[in-house]
């Protein structure tokens, strides 16, 4: 039995007790095995729905949600209005739920367990201390072992706890940890230690949002939310000279759960054309269910965004390229086809080929190879395989070129040959002792095709068997 | 700068390459399989001569995975500068012909290539059709199963051939040569079917036709002064 709800309480079934036991006092309770994974998602997805009230919610223990509302209760018409909306829209979404509110996490969360009605808060000018005082210990997020001490010193309420002096409490256990357990929790509670929160998103920067009486179940309407609010964000971006790199787009639907999708740019942006085309296509994916009330358009990783003069025409601008337009090119690839798609080419100090360069994601700037070290150009071919392809090689022993070699399953004959570039392992790089250097080939077959070719080690260097080939790259 | 130098005879053609790299969409495409090196190098020399700015690169991952991709090192090889590519990763053709299209269509890139494993009629006038409002040419690169019809400006089919000779060395490779074959040419119906031999020089940068390849040796290229040959670029 892992829980029970009111009927079941009733009819004296509780969690932890057998099944057995359980049917025999309510003969037609059917069993269906726990996913505690399920219920996980389904609580995290409603810690998201959650966010309608504050940007800071998360999911606490296993059945459980943490809200700091500080500074949000002003929006909803206070505290009360707040708490009474929350158990209003739970109970409509068919959820029972307890709630407590209090100036510490650790009061609200003995507030909702053992207060006495169904929503109980700690109102404003009352104490912590005085409004736990008559709670029992439970509530103070306690081991059992740890419970049960406090319980056979008779100390059943919160409130008793206060006046035992703190040296005194630590002689009567007889572990140090139950004893620290116990403080660490009541000073938590009492609001003398911090309790730090972890969102289950980050906070965004902007958030423009906007509710409907009526919920929406169509997708033209939230075509036209998004449009208000990209509207709405953009004034306020403009605002304050910024631009944003993430947007999210969160439909909270009526019935207790809510759907986003998300988006990042390659540069702060604030143009509402091209926000509202980025979402174009991945709006549909928001699904309305039975309803939205509620739309919001967040903007997170906010940055100072310059407006500078664009040159009027192409030709007098000083460099081709002009990054804004680039970028949004490459934000609608990204929306399009997933994250890191766009990619630079980006120098690496190394002069092992293969490891030469490397792929980055392009995040609005372009790289500069201005500065590398010039290699000879011409000797690097166009066209690099990912990994080298061993190859059967015919080739004069110790040091020649390929004779004779088969590349795919195709026998191919050398006709040129320029080389060995002899291209030592990175020893700093690597630990392996059995590396070997390798010998380069730019070699010619028959038909024109070329190939770069390498051998992995010298005959007799005294690391592993005979030297392999492999194929590396096609060169143009 | 003169950029295709040393015509010979009839295998001059005053408006080659075509409009390559210049407008439109045209389709370079591999003779047989494993000469995406030569396709991706002819591509390669036509966008030097392409409008300054950044170059879109789009490539499909399975043709990659199989033939390799093209590098920034390999680039300049080509006197391009690495730090102007953009390189657009794709799953399917699709994705790649609809990333194509976004890339002429925003005017931010002087020349889109796409490394795409098929494409439809309806594709590439889809291609032609967005060039011809932004003005953005566009190159496909194509594997050696490219047939049937093409909405694009021209196509091309590529293979290398025996490089040039190599003066200072000569058992080594020289300055790669490709024959280019004009498939299909909308510009000039005429030439449609005519081989070019074609040969970069990677000295001076340039592309040029060359001739007499294709039955026996090359000529020599002129000898150069003697004083010359002693510094031989090592690598």
């Amino acid at each position: 039995m892992a829980a029970a709800n009111g009927v079941a309480k009733w009819l004296g079934v509780t969690p932890g007790l057998r099944f057995a036991d359980a049917r025999s006092r309510a003969p037609d309770v059917q069993a269906e095995p726990v996913d505690r994974a399920a219920d996980a998602r389904a609580l995290e997805a409603l810690a998201l729905w959650a966010t309608r009230w504050t940007p800071l919610a998360m999911v606490d223990g296993m059945d459980a949600l943490r809200l700091d509302i500080t500074g949000c209760a002003r929006l909803f018409g206070g505290e009360g209005h707040l708490l009474s909306d929350i158990g209003e829209r739970l109970s409509a979404g068919g959820i029972t739920a307890r709630i407590g509110a209090g100036p510490t996490p650790g009061a609200a969360w003995a507030l909702a367990r053992h207060g006495a009605g169904r929503v109980t808060v700690c109102r404003a000018g009352q104490e912590v201390s005085e409004a736990l005082t008559d709670l029992p210990v439970s509530g103070l997020r306690l081991d059992e072992a740890a419970e049960r001490l406090l319980r056979r010193f008779g100390l059943t309420r919160i409130g008793q706890l206060y006046d035992i002096d703190r040296t005194a409490l630590a002689r009567r256990f007889s572990s140090k940890e139950a004893v620290s357990a116990v403080r660490f929790r009541l000073d938590q509670a009492l609001g003398l230690y911090p309790e730090p929160l972890n969102p289950i998103r980050t906070p965004p920067d902007y958030a423009p949002r906007q509710s409907f009486v009526e919920p929406l179940i169509s997708g033209d309407g939230l075509t036209a939310a998004l449009d208000t609010l990209t509207e709405q964000l953009c004034e306020l971006l403009e605002r304050d000279g910024r631009g944003a790199r993430d947007f999210t787009l969160t439909a909270f639907r009526a019935d207790g759960s809510a759907a986003s999708v998300s988006l990042s740019t390659a540069r702060p942006v604030r143009d509402r054309a091209h926000i509202l085309r980025l979402f174009r296509d991945r709006i549909e994916q928001i699904d309305p269910g039975f309803g939205i009330d509620l739309v919001e358009l967040s903007a997170g990783r906010t940055g100072p965004l310059e407006t500078d003069a664009r040159p009027l025409s192409r030709d007098l601008a000083a460099d081709p390229v002009d990054p804004v337009a680039l970028s949004a090119l490459a934000d609608r690839l990204t929306a399009r086809l997933g994250a890191g798609t766009v990619r630079i080419a980006r120098p690496e100090a190394s002069h092992d080929p293969s490891r030469a360069e490397a792929l980055a994601v392009y995040d609005g700037a372009l790289e500069d190879w201005t500065d590398t070290r010039s290699v000879p150009r011409s000797d690097r071919p166009a066209r690099m395989l990912d990994q080298p392809e061993a190859v059967e090689v015919l080739a004069e022993v110790p040091d020649g070129p390929p004779l004779r070699f088969v590349w795919r399953r195709v026998p191919r004959r050398v006709k040129r040959a320029d080389g060995p570039e002899r291209i030592a392992p990175e020893w700093w790089r690597t630990f392996d002792s059995e590396a070997r250097a390798r010998d380069y080939y730019r070699i010619e077959d028959e038909e024109g095709r070329r190939y770069w070719v390498f051998r992995e080690g010298l005959y007799q260097d005294g690391r592993g068997g005979l030297p392999r080939w492999y194929v590396h790259a096609l060169f143009s | 700068m003169q950029p295709f130098s040393g015509l010979r005879g009839d295998a001059a053609s005053p408006a080659f390459p075509f409009g390559l790299a210049a407008e439109g969409v045209h389709e370079i495409a591999e003779r047989a399989y494993g000469d995406a090196g030569a396709a991706a190098g002819f591509a390669l020399s036509a966008l030097a001569r392409s409008r300054p700015g950044v170059w879109l690169w789009i490539r499909q991952r399975d043709l990659v995975l199989d033939l390799g991709r093209v590098t920034g090192l390999g680039a300049s090889a080509f006197g391009l500068d690495p730090a102007r590519f953009l390189f657009v990763e794709t799953g399917t053709p699709v994705d790649t012909l609809i990333a194509a299209e976004e890339g002429i269509r925003s005017g931010a890139v002087s020349t889109v290539i796409a490394e795409v494993g098929e494409a439809s009629f309806t594709a590439t006038r889809r291609l032609i059709l967005a060039s011809e409002t932004g003005g953005t040419p566009a190159l496909l690169l194509l594997p050696h199963t490219r047939e049937g019809a093409t909405a694009a400006q021209a196509r091309w089919r590529v293979s290398p051939a025996p490089s040039s000779p190599n003066l200072f060395d000569a058992r080594a490779p020289g300055s790669p040569r490709w024959r280019a074959r004009l498939e299909r040419c909308r510009a000039a119906p005429g030439e449609a079917g005519r081989d070019f031999d074609l040969e970069f020089d990677d000295e001076t940068l340039c592309l040029r036709l060359v001739s007499g390849l294709a039955d026996g040796p090359a000529a020599p290229r002129p000898a150069r002064p003697a004083a010359l040959l002693p510094f031989r670029r090592a690598g």
